[in-house]
């Protein structure tokens, strides 16, 4: 080990990079490749009434065209399989999969799409998630908009009891915030290459952040057993949690399965930004119970997070937020209620963090307008509160090796911070 | 219809059919197969296409092939010279400039164009000079470090 | 995308004859860093291209005591030319925070002027200076100043058979500043963008020019805030007065890069501090 701690290693793929010779994705080129463009869908929520794709299929420069019908296995996919790779039916948001055409080029793909014949009945979208919550809200999915844990339509995380301690505070605190949706932006976009091999195995070349889960998902949609499927990856333009879900694998294996060429699939800027995965916003309602020595005995939370027309991953990063919304403190008394919602938007999902930093922003503000509320230093109440081991966290579980307090007098000398010697002499090891 | 283009491209002439609505960046690496130049966003705003069209630093992407008749276009193909990295190559290298290496063709470009200009920038004009190359991964602090090393000469001995 | 043609003419006659054989058939071209987004995004599919790239318009100097600028002329060489520096500082201030480095050597200034956004960054410093602009087609020449130029969003008094060709500045008096706010310090369009010129004698201001960018449908002269200033001993309260008044006539929207309210707030301030500058009552 000490042979490489704290020593530069140089990397194995710097040259690549430099020299321009790493190949991504879009680097590959195959012979008689032909290029795939994806009939979006114009509206946010309907019914496809009538599809014909025929007069696409018969333009000269294209290879093929594919929709739900031409999806030999599960038409659904996510870490909880509910997307369609094409819809057949219903819209549930802008962007949704129709059908693709493989062609010459992509100029020609274009032209092929304004071939195709679409008819959709539309219906009435929902795009905030608290009118979605409402009883008589146009339903993103036929279950209802809301979605369901184990326990229920929230995810519940219960400490002690936070109204018992909500009695003993001498200050209550409320506060609400709010996250707007982010796209993670790679540098590089979306994008596949498949084909079938000279082993008769469909190769798919991926930007892909996950390939055994996606390898399982693919798997399920072509119908075909994992050995059956090349995935190749390992060169990533920047994923941050945008490649952690399928964007294009799944069309372009469908179509080289179906023409047997290979072919390309990639998103430009402006349809990735538009319809592919996001961080989804959210909302944070906290209310915290406090004592005048700066103590907080009491933390209720209640996170709504909208997560689009699909799951993505929206249950677990709703999940893995409530576990640690309440933050690195010692409070006795904790209720939270984690709730994830359909709107007819793009699908939210993974992004650097999985709903944490999201929570942690809120709860961070939340610390200071506690401070300043009851006129406490935003540091000296970040200090009384922090874990100590052997605290109890808010899943029950016993804090050991905790370090806020380090970290933090670490933080105000490198910040030039001159902290007062009672929060010096505190620390993680006792209170 | 398509047209017959010549330029110049690392040095050797080359013709190539375009289309008029070709951009360089289609031309390079969907005709000519120069991969470094990277599609980014197809409209000016990552710098991922950059390339130099007579020493001055383009968009690709936004530069009609066709108008790049008769002259000059390099690439980072056309930066290492008998097999020699060029300073910025190995700086950039050494500095972990790169980190997934997408933005990294039109970065060590758009810092090229600047050291052929003002071999001794101040800080202030790195970041001027590489402002329009978006890096996602966050390289900034490293790249302009590795400019920095390469401007005080640390990378001086196999300079041109 | 259906067939297009292409041409590069080396002569304006040539230019100007195909302008007006192809009239609303032709896209004119010049560094293309406006049009190519579209023709990327199939917004645009152009018939014919005209790249005006060799028509020799690539210049700037100095005739009959007028800074003369070629339409062709990028904006890297307005950043960094010693003459637009002297006599249109605002000018050179603005070219200098156009875009990045990459897109100024290709942007060129007719295509800014012709391209017509209201957050267009050469164009308020080129009301502030009273460019006139040349304009030419088969019909012959006509000059037009810019204050009478910009339509609407996009949209210009140039005919579909005519070209821009050159844009001239008189010899000016005062001190002109251009300040401008983006959503970065790089690489971005304007939320607002202010250009005024004053001239100044002591404390009295004897003449002055306001315009606003990203305010209006079209680059804006504020003449009401103006007239409240000239002939009149500036002080902070009237600067501040003038301020508001500019504001007060233009009409900024909602759009992606701001709203209206938060471009009225900022556009106060940054009218108040030009003006500051510009009759050097501030560092
Ligand atoms: C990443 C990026 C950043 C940018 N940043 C800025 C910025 O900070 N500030 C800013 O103001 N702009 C900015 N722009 C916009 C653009 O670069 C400028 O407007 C530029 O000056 C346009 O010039 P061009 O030569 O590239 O125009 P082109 O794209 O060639 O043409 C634009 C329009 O003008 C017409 N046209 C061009 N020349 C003539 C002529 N001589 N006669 C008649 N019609 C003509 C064309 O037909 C077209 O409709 C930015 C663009 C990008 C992509
Ligand atoms: S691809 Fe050209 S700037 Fe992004
Ligand atoms: S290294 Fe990944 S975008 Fe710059």
């Amino acid at each position: 080990m000490t042979e490489y701690v704290g020593k530069p290693i140089p990397r194995y793929d710097g040259i690549g990079h430099v020299t321009g010779r790493t190949t991504f994705v879009d680097d590959i080129h195959l012979p008689g490749m032909l290029y795939i463009k994806v009939l979006l869908s114009p509206v946010h929520k309907g019914i496809i009434r009538h599809l014909d794709v025929s007069a696409a299929e018969r333009m000269p420069g294209v290879a093929g065209v594919i929709t739900a019908k031409d999806v030999p296995g599960k038409n659904a996919y996510g870490l909880i399989p509910d997307q369609p790779v094409f819809t057949p039916e219903h819209i549930r948001y802008k962007g949704e999969r129709i059908a693709a055409v493989a062609a010459v080029d992509e100029d020609t793909a274009m032209e092929a799409l304004e071939k195709i014949k679409l008819e959709i009945e539309e219906q009435t979208p929902v795009f905030d998630p608290f009118e979605a919550m409402q009883p008589d809200a146009p339903l993103v999915r036929p279950e209802g908009n809301v979605w369901v844990f184990n326990s229920g339509t929230t995810r519940k995380i219960r400490l002690g009891d936070v109204e018992e301690g909500f009695k003993q505070a001498d200050y209550i605190i409320e506060g609400t915030y709010t996250n707007s949706t982010n796209d993670h932006a790679p540098m590089e976009p979306q994008v596949s290459v498949a084909y079938i091999d000279e082993t008769d195995r469909l190769a798919i070349h991926t930007v892909s952040q996950d390939l055994y889960f996606h390898l399982g998902m693919l798997s399920a949609i072509f119908n075909l057993p994992m050995n059956k499927i090349r995935y190749i990856g390992g060169t990533v333009g920047g994923g941050f949690g945008a490649k952690n879900d399928i964007h294009c694998d799944h069309v372009a294996g469908l179509m080289a399965l179906k023409i047997r060429k290979p072919v390309k699939y990639r998103l430009t800027r402006h349809e990735e930004m538009l319809y592919t995965t996001k961080r989804g916003p959210w909302t944070f309602e906290f209310k915290d119970g406090v004592k005048k020595d700066g103590r907080i005995v009491a933390r209720k939370v209640r996170t709504i997070h909208d997560t689009g027309a699909y799951s993505g991953m929206g249950p677990y990063v709703v999940d893995k937020n409530a576990i640690l919304v309440a933050g690195p403190f010692a409070i006795p008394n904790i209720w939270i209620d984690g709730i994830c919602v359909y709107t007819n938007k793009p699908p939210a999902s993974s992004m650097r963090g999985f709903g944490i930093i999201n929570g942690t922003s809120a709860e961070q503000l939340q610390m200071n307008r506690i401070a300043e509320a009851i006129g406490m230093d935003p540091w000296e109440i970040r200090f009384i509160n922090a874990w100590r081991d052997g605290d109890i966290g808010a899943t029950q579980f016993t804090v050991v090796a905790a370090g806020l307090i380090e970290a933090m007098k670490r933080a105000a000398e490198l910040a030039g911070v001159e902290l007062p010697e009672r929060l010096k002499a505190m620390s993680s090891r006792g209170r | 219809m398509k047209y017959i283009l010549s330029f110049v491209l690392n040095g050797q002439p080359v013709d190539v059919l375009a289309e008029p609505t070709d951009t360089l960046l289609d031309v390079l690496r969907e005709k000519l197969r120069v991969m470094s130049p990277k599609r980014g966003c197809d409209e000016g705003d990552c710098g991922a296409c950059t390339v130099l069209l007579n020493g001055e630093p383009v968009r690709s992407c936004l530069t009609l092939a066709l108008s790049v008749a008769g002259q000059e276009v390099m690439t980072v193909e056309g930066l290492s010279k008998n097999g020699k990295l060029h300073p910025l190559q190995r700086a950039f290298h050494e500095h972990y400039a790169a980190q997934c290496g997408f933005c990294t063709p039109g970065m060590i470009l758009a810092a090229k164009a600047l050291l052929d200009k003002n071999p001794h920038p101040t800080r202030e004009e790195i970041v001027e000079a590489i402002s329009g190359n978006l890096c996602r991964c966050g390289t900034y602090q490293e790249v302009l470090e590795a400019v920095q090393a390469v401007a005080r000469g640390e990378y001086a001995e196999v300079k041109e | 995308m259906g067939e297009c043609i292409y041409f590069a003419p080396t002569e304006i006659g040539e230019a100007v004859r195909l302008l007006a054989e192809y009239r609303e058939k032709v896209t004119v071209v010049a560094g293309g860093t406006d049009l190519l987004p579209k023709i990327n995004y199939y917004q645009l599919k152009p018939e014919v291209l005209l790249h005006i790239g060799r028509l020799g318009l690539d210049y700037i100097k100095e005739a009959d005591g007028k800074l003369v600028i070629g339409a062709a002329t990028p904006t890297s060489k307005l950043a960094s030319n010693p003459l637009v520096a002297e006599r249109a500082s605002a000018l050179a201030e603005a070219a200098r925070q156009s875009g990045s480095a990459a897109i100024r050597t290709t942007a060129t200034i007719g295509g800014n002027l012709a391209n017509a956004s209201p957050a267009a960054d050469l164009a308020t410093p080129l009301l502030i200076l009273d460019a006139e602009l040349l304009l030419t087609s088969t019909r012959g020449n006509r000059k037009v100043a810019i204050n009478d130029f910009f339509v609407g969003p996009g949209k210009t008094v140039l005919e579909p058979d005519e070209l821009l060709i050159e844009v001239s500045l008189p010899h000016q008096k005062g001190k002109s500043v251009f300040l401008k706010l983006g959503r970065r310090k790089a690489m971005t369009l304007s939320v607002v963008n202010v250009a005024v010129r004053l001239e100044m004698e002591g404390a009295q201001c004897k003449d002055a020019r306001i315009a606003l960018g990203a305010m209006a449908p079209v680059p804006l002269r504020c003449t009401r805030a103006e007239s409240l200033i000239k002939g009149q001993v500036l002080d902070k309260s009237l600067i501040d007065r003038c301020a508001a008044e500019a504001v007060a006539e233009s009409s900024p929207i909602d759009d992606q890069r701001a709203t209206s309210w938060y471009r009225k707030k900022a556009g106060t301030v940054l009218v108040a501090r030009a003006l500051a500058r510009a009759a050097d009552m501030e560092g």
